[in-house]
């Protein structure tokens, strides 16, 4: 046995973007065993739902949770807390909802790939990737009035309609996609460089993922069938627009590169379906009715299960709100994957895991 | 969400009893603070059936230890960790220290008095 060396990595590295904090022990480059900290960023939001803000006026600071998934905060705290004051959304809500979470996705998902490849040693990937993905900012844009927190689920149903034009610009830059996706798919499938970095590295099994209790791309690229989108059907209609489940079996970086492009092309299709079956009808439901009771609500974020847990007392302040974000799920098997990968990969894997501590701390 | 009623002595060896990891999916552990009694909840989803949504809940004191069940569910030692920065809970062998820094005030989601 070699001499055992800790190294740490973050919390603010060169390679990460978040505030996490990893500490290596290596014996000759080797990762032998993890620690994780979390502990930078936490905001308070929970409390801050349950003592400064009204019920209605919480789906606005959940929003402020994440920048990249803030669509997934408002949605999931919407539906939980309309199940507290038992309304039902219009169903052309339901569908718009389904509409900015899956553009969502889509930027969400390459922002990642884009990191992969930069921590990979690919800058130029990282660029390309980058410049595709201002599509669907483009179209936040359009649709939200923002580019990032955009403000789209309310409790009763959406803030805003798509604005005129709007369904045919994003029909014609869906278009315009296509080939750009084939053509990341091509680089990050064949590319020999890349394969280097990303096969066989940050491989978790799916006994594992299961034994961990993993969510998101990163279970789905183990071959674990895990996927909100699959699951629940009395809020969002998933699979009336669309919505397939993909999967992959290596569990390594460059399986969660594959599982996330594959569902560009899901996310696409739904759009598609969407815009072209939107439904008429009001776009909120209107309740003087206070939260009372308990209620939980899962939703897949871009990251994997969305977890809001929302307790009310018939007053306008919830008595509590619990937020469970994806990348807390993944901790442990973060940790877990690391293990017996050199010390050089450790920052591509780490963008591969997607993590978010934003929401993790919140 | 289907609620079962237990007690902090039961607790752990009902989630023994329930848990298999190939059909329950572990999501997290909440904490609602109650006033005098703190409401602990496990919760976990069925894998075959989504929508079956389990919580075990137990009302304990706030200054009694829960156990701790990281033997059962691996995975569930971050969650415990949350519990005790944020709410200021006693969990076993569980350190301060994680959600928040470890000299940080324990407990901010907790009713202040």
């Amino acid at each position: 046995m070699g001499k055992l060396y800790e190294i740490p990595l973050g919390a603010q590295h060169i390679s990460l973007l978040e505030p996490l904090h990893f500490k290596f022990t290596t014996e000759n480059e080797k990762i032998v065993d993890t620690v994780a900290n979390v502990y930078y960023v936490h905001r308070g939001i929970e409390q801050a739902c349950c003592s400064k803000f009204k019920f209605r006026q919480v789906s606005f600071v959940v929003g402020r949770v994440c920048g990249l998934c803030s669509v997934s905060h408002t949605t999931a705290y919407s539906q939980v807390a309309e199940k507290l004051v038992k309304i039902e959304i219009p169903r052309r809500a339901k569908y718009l909802r389904m509409l900015v979470i899956e553009l969502d996705r889509i930027h969400s998902h390459l922002l990642c790939l884009s990191h992969v490849a930069e921590n990979s040693g690919f800058e130029a990937l990282f660029m390309k990737t980058m410049q595709y993905r201002e599509f669907a900012m483009e179209m936040l844009e359009a649709v939200c009035g923002n580019r990032i927190q955009y403000d789209f689920s309310i409790v009763g149903g959406v803030a805003r309609d798509l604005k005129p034009g709007v369904s045919k610009m994003i029909l014609e830059k869906l278009k315009t996609f296509k080939p750009q996706l084939d053509e990341l798919v091509d680089i990050y499938q064949n590319n020999w460089t890349l394969s280097l970095k990303n096969k066989g590295v940050g491989a978790i099994t799916k006994e594992d993922a299961l034994r961990l209790n993993v969510v998101g791309p990163f279970a789905r690229a183990t071959g674990l069938a895990v996927d909100v989108r699959n699951e629940t059907e009395d809020l969002l209609p998933w699979k009336e627009v669309g919505f397939e489940m993909i999967l992959d079996k290596a569990g390594d970086v460059h399986a969660r590169n594959m599982v996330r492009l594959n569902e560009l092309y899901v996310s696409m299709r739904i759009i598609e379906n969407i815009i072209n079956g939107l439904p008429e009808s009001a776009l909120v439901t209107e309740t003087k009715a206070f939260p009372d009771g308990e209620a939980v609500v899962r939703l897949e974020a871009p990251r994997g299960e969305l977890f809001y847990y929302a307790k009310g007392n018939k007053t306008q302040i919830l008595e509590r709100l619990k937020i469970k974000a994806p990348t807390f799920s993944n901790v442990p098997a973060m940790v877990e994957a690391f293990k017996g990968n050199e010390y050089g990969s450790a920052p591509a894997i780490i963008a591969s895991y997607d993590p978010c501590l934003s929401c993790t701390s919140r | 969400m289907n609620r079962i009623e237990t007690s902090i002595d039961k607790v752990k060896e009902d989630i023994r009893n329930f848990y298999k990891p190939e059909l329950y999916h572990f999501m997290v552990i909440n904490a609602v603070d109650l006033g005098e009694k703190i409401e602990v909840q496990w919760f976990f989803s069925e894998y075959a059936n989504p929508s079956n949504i389990v919580a075990f809940c137990v009302q304990i004191n706030p200054d009694m230890e829960i156990p701790s069940i990281r033997d059962i569910v691996e995975s569930s030692w971050v969650a415990e960790a949350e519990l005790v920065d944020l709410m200021n809970i006693k969990i076993q062998n569980t350190a301060k220290g994680f959600v928040l820094e470890p000299d940080f005030e324990s407990g901010p989601l907790r009713k202040k008095k």
